[in-house]
C-alpha cells in the first residue's frame, strides 16, 4: 500500500494498542467497581508498583517473561491484603470513605516506590524477541506493540472464561447482582471479593509490566494513566467489561487519529466524548441504573 | 447571663478575627486567608453533600469558573472596580450552574459524582487548551488588582497590603458563610435534609424534589465561584493546576471527611485541620505524600465521623448524659 | 628602532591570539576564581554541612516532595556545591561581617497555592535574602511576586519562558540567569542554518505548554533568519505526560522530515526518544533536555547519536581547557565516585556535574559573586553590581546580566551526540569518552550571543530605546 495509506492504517493499529492498554488497567478498575461497588483511586498506583517490581524482578533475574508472570502477582498480593485490612472496614461508609481510604494508600504507594527505588527514571527492556518491526504490504508495524494487543486479548480471554466457565466466576456474577442472597446460601462472600480485588489489581498490574518497556517507569507514572483509566470506565459504565472494552477502543482510535487530523485538539476530542456519552447515559454507555 | 453568652462569643470571634493582621504578622494571617478560601469552598459542597446528599468529584469546577471570571474581567476590562469583578466570578459560577441544572437534577448518587469529575476533566482540558484565553498551564497572572473602593467615601488598595486584603476576604468569606448557615435554617433549608434522607417521601409530600435540587445546587455553585474568586485575587493568579485540577475537586471533599459531614461547621473544622497538618507537615519532613497518605488511612478507619464525630464520642464518654442506669449521673 | 617595533608587534600579536583564543568575548568583570577554591573532600549531598546563625540564607525552591521530587534533588546539589565551596573559602564579606552561605529547602510541591505559601515562610520567617528556584514559569512567577512583594532578590535559574520578564511580569528584584525559550529556538535555527548547512526539512513536536508554543515560534522565526531554505514539514503540540507518541511518530515519518525539533524534558523527552527509535524513526533530533543519561543508555550509542542539543552550559572543544577547570572536574568527578553512595547522587545523572546541573552550579556561582561585590545582602546593593554585570563561568564562557529586563545575554552551545570513539574531541583527558554506553558530545559549536539575545518586550517601559545587546 502507498505511504498515506500506510500511516492512516498505521494510526488504526496504534489506536488498537492503546486501546488495548487503556482497557488493561481500566477493566481491572471496572472489575473492582462493578463487582463491588468500590472506588479505587489507588489503581494507578498498583499500576505504578508492578511496573517497578517488573524492573526489579527483571534485574534479578534478566528475564522479562519471569518479570511479567510474578510481578503482578505480587502486585495483587498487596492489593489483596490492603481489601483485606484496610478497605473492607470502610465500607460502611461508601464512596467518600473509599475516595479517602485510596487516596491515602496512592499516596503511600508513591512514598514507598520512591523510597525503594528512588526518585528517578528505571529502564525496563523489552525481550529481545520483541525488538524491531514487522514488515507487511508496505506497512512496518513495531511488534511489541503488537504483542500488547495479543497480550491484552489473552487477558480478557481468560477473564472471559474465569467469569463465565469456572464456579467462581458464577458465584462473582450472582454476587454482583444480590451480594445478600449469594451470601445466605452460605458462600463466603468477603473472600470471593478479595479475589475479584485481586485479579483487578493483577490485570493493572500485567498492564504495568507490558507498558514499561514503552514508557519511563518513574513515580510519576500513576498520575500519567490514572485519569485516563478512569475516563474509560466513567465513560464505559460501572460494572460493565463490554462497555470498558467498545470505550477503550473508541478512545484509543479517537487519540490517534485525533492526532492525525485534529493535531493538538486530539485531548479535546476524548473529553468531548466522555462528556456527550454521560449527558446521554449518565450511567455510562453501558453502566446499570442503580436502584 | 446565659442569655449574653452567644453574643458575647460573637464578639469575642469577631474581635479575634479583627485583630488577626495585627497579631500574627503577614504570613499567618495570609495561611488564614487561604484556610477561609478553602473553607467556604469546602462548605458550599457541603450544601451538596450534607444536606442533599448529592456527592460531587468536580466541584472544582465552579471554584475554576469562579476564578478567571475574575481574573479575566479584571485583565480585559481597564478601570474594572473590586466588587464587580468578584460578582463576575460568581455570576460565571452560576451560569455554569444554569446550564449544567437539566442534566444534574434527576440524577443522584455514583452518577451525580462521574459527572461532575468528567465536567471537571472537560474544563480543565479546555482551559489548557484555550490557552489565548485562559492561559494555559501559566493561567492569567499579574492581572491588576483594583483598590477596594466606596466611591467618594474610601479607597483601600489591595494589591499589596495582605492586611487589607485579609479584611476583605474575611467579610466576603464570613458574610458567604453566614448565607449559607441562614439558608440551611431556612424551611427550604430543612427540606434538603429530607431529600438527603429520603429523596422519595419528600417528593410524595408535595415538594418539588429536581427543582428544590436544583436551588442548591446553583447556591452551592454560586459560593464556590466566590471562593474561587477570592483565590484568584489572593493569588493574583489563577491557572489550571491552581483552580481546575483533580486535587481541587479533591480537597473539599479531604477537608469534609475529615472535619465531618452532615454539620454544617464540620468542613470548616476539617479545613482547618488539613491545613494545619500540611503546614507542619512540610516543615518537618520530605515525605509529605507519605505522612498525608498515613493520615487519610488512619482517619477513615478510625475516625471516619470526622473529627466532629470524634468530638462528639469524646463528648459522650467524658460528659455522659442522663443514660439509665448510668453510676456516673449525678444526684440533683 | 625597526627591531624594537618588530618585537613589539609580534610580541602584541601573539597577546592577541592567546587572549581571543580563549577569550573571544569582552572581558568579564568578574570570573570564577579557580585558585582559591575551597576544600570540597567533605561534600556530600545527602550529608550537607549547613551553617546556622547570621549567614546569608538563600532558599531553594522546588518540588521536594510528589513524583517530582528529583528535580529538587538536582536543585539542591548543584547549589549546595556552590555554597560549600564559597563557605570553605571563608564565606563572602557582606555589612561588614564575613557571613557562611545557608540554604534552606523550600518545598512548592508542583502547586500554586503550596508555592505563595513556602515563600512567604522563608521570606518572612525564615527571613532569608534571596529565593532561588524553579522550574515550570506559574510557579516561578509566584516566587517573583513574592520577591517583588516583600523586596527580597529572586534569581530563576531554571525556568526558561520569556514572559517572566516581560512587561506584566517584570519585577526590579527578579534576575533571570536561564537561558530563555526564544533564543534557544533561534539558537538552534542558526546552528542548522549557519553551522551543519545539510538538513532541510523539520519536524516540529513540541509540548503544548506555552514554552513548547514559544520555542516553535523562536525555532521559525531563526529559520527566517539564517536558513530561509529551510522547510518546517510539520508541526504538533502535544500533551505533558503523553503515555503514546505513536500517533505523532507516525506523522513524522510520513512527512518526510530529516530532523525533529522538540523541547520536551522528562518523562516526555525519554518517551518520545524511545518510542521513535522502537517504531524505527532514526532521525536526529535537536533538542534541549534529552541529555539525562540514564534514559540515554537505555536506548544505546545507535539509538542516541546524531542528537543535536543546545545548552547553556559547556562552550566550543576541547572542553577541558585549562588545568584549572580539569583540577576542578575532577575534584566533583572523584566525590561521585568514591564519596556519594544514596541514590540518586550515585547516579550516571550526577556522574560529570555537567549539562543542567553545571549550569545551575555556575548561576548560583554568579550569584555569590555578585553579593561579594556588592559587599552587601541589601537588595538595591546587589541589583544595582547585577544590572549589566558580566561574569566568567569554569567553563570560560562569559553571562551578562542584561540591565533593563534582567534577562541573561551568552553565547549558546550546541552539541553533537557521537559514540563513545569519537567523544575525545570533547573529553579531551582520559579515559576520552563520557560515556561508553551512550553518544555524547563530540562536536561542540559556539552559536555567538548577538546572535540568540533573548527576548525583550518592547512594552516594557524600561527597555524602550535600549539595545537587546544590553
Amino acid at each position: 500500500m502507498d505511504p498515506i495509506t500506510a500511516m492512516y492504517v498505521a494510526q488504526g493499529i496504534h489506536g488498537l494498542a492503546y486501546g488495548m492498554v487503556l482497557f488493561l488497567i481500566a477493566s481491572g478498575l471496572n472489575v473492582i467497581f462493578g463487582m463491588m461497588g468500590v472506588l479505587n483511586l489507588a489503581h494507578a498506583s498498583f499500576f505504578m508498583l508492578s511496573a517497578y517490581l517488573g524492573f526489579q524482578f527483571v534485574s534479578l533475574t534478566g528475564n522479562f517473561w519471569m518479570a511479567l508472570l510474578l510481578a503482578p502477582v505480587a502486585t495483587a498480593i498487596c492489593g489483596v491484603l490492603m481489601e483485606r485490612f484496610l478497605l473492607r472496614k470502610v465500607h460502611a461508609f461508601g464512596h467518600m470513605g473509599e475516595l479517602i481510604l485510596t487516596l491515602g494508600v496512592a499516596q503511600i504507594v508513591l512514598a514507598g516506590v520512591k523510597s525503594i527505588w528512588g526518585s528517578e527514571s528505571l529502564p525496563l527492556k523489552m525481550p529481545p524477541i520483541l525488538e524491531g518491526q514487522v514488515a507487511w504490504a508496505g506497512l512496518n508495524y513495531p511488534v511489541y506493540r503488537l504483542f500488547i494487543i495479543g497480550l491484552a486479548l489473552v487477558v480478557m480471554a481468560i477473564m472471559a472464561l474465569l467469569l463465565y466457565k469456572t464456579r467462581l466466576g458464577k458465584i462473582v456474577r450472582a454476587a454482583v447482582s444480590d451480594a445478600g442472597m449469594v451470601n445466605a446460601l452460605g458462600i463466603n462472600i468477603p473472600l470471593v471479593f478479595m479475589a475479584v480485588f485481586g485479579i483487578g489489581i493483577w490485570m493493572a498490574g500485567i498492564a504495568g509490566v507490558a507498558i514499561a518497556p514503552i514508557l519511563t517507569v518513574f513515580p510519576g507514572l500513576a498520575d500519567q494513566v490514572g485519569m485516563d483509566a478512569f475516563i474509560v470506565v466513567v465513560t464505559g459504565g460501572f460494572g460493565s467489561l463490554t462497555g470498558a472494552f467498545i470505550v477503550s477502543i473508541i478512545f484509543g482510535l479517537l487519540s490517534s487519529y485525533g492526532v492525525q487530523f485534529f493535531s493538538q485538539f486530539a485531548p479535546v476530542l476524548i473529553v468531548g466524548f466522555m462528556a456527550i456519552i454521560l449527558v446521554i447515559r449518565p450511567h455510562g454507555l453501558f453502566g446499570a441504573r442503580e436502584g | 447571663m446565659k442569655k449574653f453568652l452567644p453574643a458575647i462569643g460573637w464578639v469575642v470571634l469577631l474581635g479575634a478575627l479583627a485583630a488577626v493582621p495585627a497579631a500574627l504578622g503577614p504570613y499567618y494571617t495570609n495561611l488564614f486567608v487561604n484556610f477561609a478560601i478553602f473553607a467556604v469552598f469546602s462548605v458550599s459542597l457541603n450544601l451538596l453533600l450534607g444536606f442533599t446528599g448529592l456527592f460531587s468529584f468536580g466541584h472544582a469546577i465552579f471554584f475554576g469558573a469562579g476564578g478567571y471570571g475574575t481574573a479575566l474581567t479584571l485583565k480585559h476590562i481597564s478601570g474594572m472596580s473590586l466588587l464587580p469583578a468578584l460578582g463576575a466570578g460568581v455570576m460565571a459560577a452560576v451560569v455554569l450552574a444554569l446550564i449544567l441544572c437539566p442534566i444534574v437534577v434527576r440524577l443522584s448518587g455514583t452518577a451525580f459524582a462521574m459527572l461532575h469529575l468528567a465536567f471537571a476533566q472537560v474544563m480543565y482540558v479546555l482551559a489548557l487548551k484555550l490557552r489565548g484565553i485562559t492561559g494555559g498551564e501559566d493561567g492569567i497572572g499579574n492581572f491588576p488588582i483594583p483598590p477596594f473602593t466606596i466611591p467618594g467615601l474610601v479607597s483601600f488598595p489591595m494589591k499589596d497590603s495582605p492586611q487589607n486584603f485579609y479584611y476583605f476576604a474575611i467579610i466576603i468569606l464570613g458574610v458567604s458563610l453566614w448565607l449559607m448557615w441562614f439558608f440551611t435554617k431556612t424551611p427550604f433549608g430543612q427540606v434538603q435534609l429530607g431529600i438527603r434522607e429520603n429523596a422519595k417521601r419528600v417528593d410524595y409530600l408535595g415538594f418539588k424534589v429536581p427543582q428544590s435540587k436544583a436551588v442548591i445546587y446553583v447556591a452551592s455553585a454560586a459560593f464556590a465561584g466566590v471562593a474561587g474568586s477570592i483565590y484568584g485575587l489572593f493569588h493574583n493568579l489563577v491557572s489550571a493546576d491552581g483552580a481546575l485540577g483533580v486535587l481541587v475537586s479533591f480537597a473539599p471533599i479531604i477537608n469534609i471527611m475529615l472535619g465531618g459531614i452532615g454539620s454544617f461547621l464540620g468542613p470548616v473544622l476539617g479545613t482547618a485541620i488539613f491545613q494545619i497538618i500540611e503546614e507542619l507537615v512540610s516543615r518537618f519532613t520530605d515525605k509529605v505524600e507519605l505522612v498525608m497518605g498515613l493520615t487519610f488511612v488512619l482517619v477513615i478507619m478510625y475516625a471516619p465521623m470526622g473529627m466532629l464525630g470524634v468530638m462528639r464520642m469524646l463528648k459522650q464518654k467524658w460528659f455522659p448524659g442522663p443514660a439509665a442506669g448510668n453510676a456516673t449521673q449525678k444526684t440533683p | 628602532m625597526k627591531q624594537t617595533a618588530r618585537g613589539v608587534f609580534i610580541l602584541a600579536c601573539i597577546l592577541c591570539h592567546l587572549f581571543s583564543s580563549a577569550y573571544a568575548q569582552a572581558p568579564a568583570k568578574a570570573a570564577f576564581d579557580f585558585k582559591s577554591i575551597g576544600d570540597m573532600s567533605d561534600f556530600d549531598p545527602t550529608n550537607p554541612i549547613i551553617p546556622t546563625g547570621d549567614t546569608i540564607k538563600i532558599a531553594i525552591v522546588a518540588s521536594f516532595s510528589g513524583p517530582a521530587a528529583l528535580v529538587g534533588q538536582i536543585y539542591w546539589a548543584s547549589a549546595l556545591w556552590a555554597a560549600h565551596d564559597i563557605n570553605k573559602r571563608g564565606g563572602i564579606l557582606v555589612d561588614g561581617k564575613k557571613k557562611l552561605v545557608e540554604l534552606i529547602k523550600a518545598d512548592h510541591m508542583s502547586k500554586p497555592d503550596q508555592a505563595k505559601k513556602i515563600t512567604e515562610r522563608m521570606v518572612l520567617q525564615e527571613k532569608v535574602h534571596v529565593l532561588w528556584g524553579t522550574d515550570g514559569s506559574n510557579l516561578q512567577k509566584i516566587i517573583n511576586e513574592t520577591a517583588n512583594k516583600y523586596k527580597v532578590i529572586s534569581i530563576n535559574t531554571a525556568s526558561l519562558s520569556d514572559d517572566l520578564q516581560d512587561a506584566t511580569n517584570f519585577s526590579r528584584y527578579a534576575f533571570q540567569s536561564s537561558m530563555s525559550a526564544d533564543q534557544l529556538g533561534r539558537g538552534l535555527a542558526y546552528y542548522y542554518g549557519k553551522i551543519k548547512k545539510k538538513e532541510k526539512k523539520f519536524y516540529i513536536l513540541c509540548q503544548d505548554y506555552s514554552f513548547g508554543h514559544v520555542l516553535a515560534e523562536g525555532f521559525k522565526k531563526g529559520l527566517k533568519e539564517y536558513y530561509p531554505d529551510a522547510q518546517i514539514v510539520g508541526e504538533d503540540f502535544h500533551k505533558l505526560f503523553l503515555t503514546d507518541f505513536a500517533p505523532y511518530l507516525e506523522k513524522i515519518k510520513a512527512s518526510g522530515a530529516e530532523v525533529i525539533f522538540t523541547g520536551d524534558w522528562i518523562p516526555d523527552a525519554a518517551n518520545l526518544l524511545k518510542q521513535a527509535r522502537q517504531m524505527g524513526i532514526a532521525l536526529p533530533f535537536a533538542h534541549i533536555f534529552l541529555d539525562e543519561p540514564n534514559f540515554l543508555h537505555e536506548v544505546g550509542v545507535e539509538g542516541t547519536k546524531g542528537l543535536v542539543q543546545i545548552s547553556q552550559y559547556g562552550s566550543a572543544n576541547p572542553n577541558f581547557k585549562t588545568p584549572e577547570h580539569i583540577k576542578y572536574y575532577k575534584t566533583w568527578n572523584e566525590l561521585w565516585k568514591n564519596k556519594w553512595k544514596t541514590p540518586p547522587f550515585n547516579s550516571r545523572l550526577f556522574e560529570h556535574g555537567t549539562g543542567n546541573i553545571g549550569s545551575y552550579i555556575e548561576q548560583t556561582y554568579w550569584l555569590l559573586n555578585v553579593i561579594a561585590r556588592a559587599q552587601s545582602t541589601d537588595p538595591e546593593r546587589i541589583i544595582k553590581v547585577w544590572e549589566g554585570d558580566s561574569y566568567q563561568f569554569t567553563t570560560g564562557k562569559v553571562i551578562s546580566m542584561r540591565a533593563c529586563d534582567h534577562k541573561a545575554i551568552q553565547d549558546l552551545t550546541i552539541l553533537e551526540f557521537v559514540p563513545p570513539d569519537l567523544q575525545k574531541q570533547s573529553f579531551n583527558i582520559p579515559p576520552y569518552y563520557w560515556y561508553t554506553g551512550a553518544a555524547a558530545t563530540g562536536p561542540a559549536f559556539t552559536i555567538p550571543a548577538t546572535s540568540v539575545l533573548p527576548l525583550m518586550d518592547p512594552n516594557l517601559d524600561r527597555c524602550k530605546g535600549k539595545s537587546a545587546a544590553g
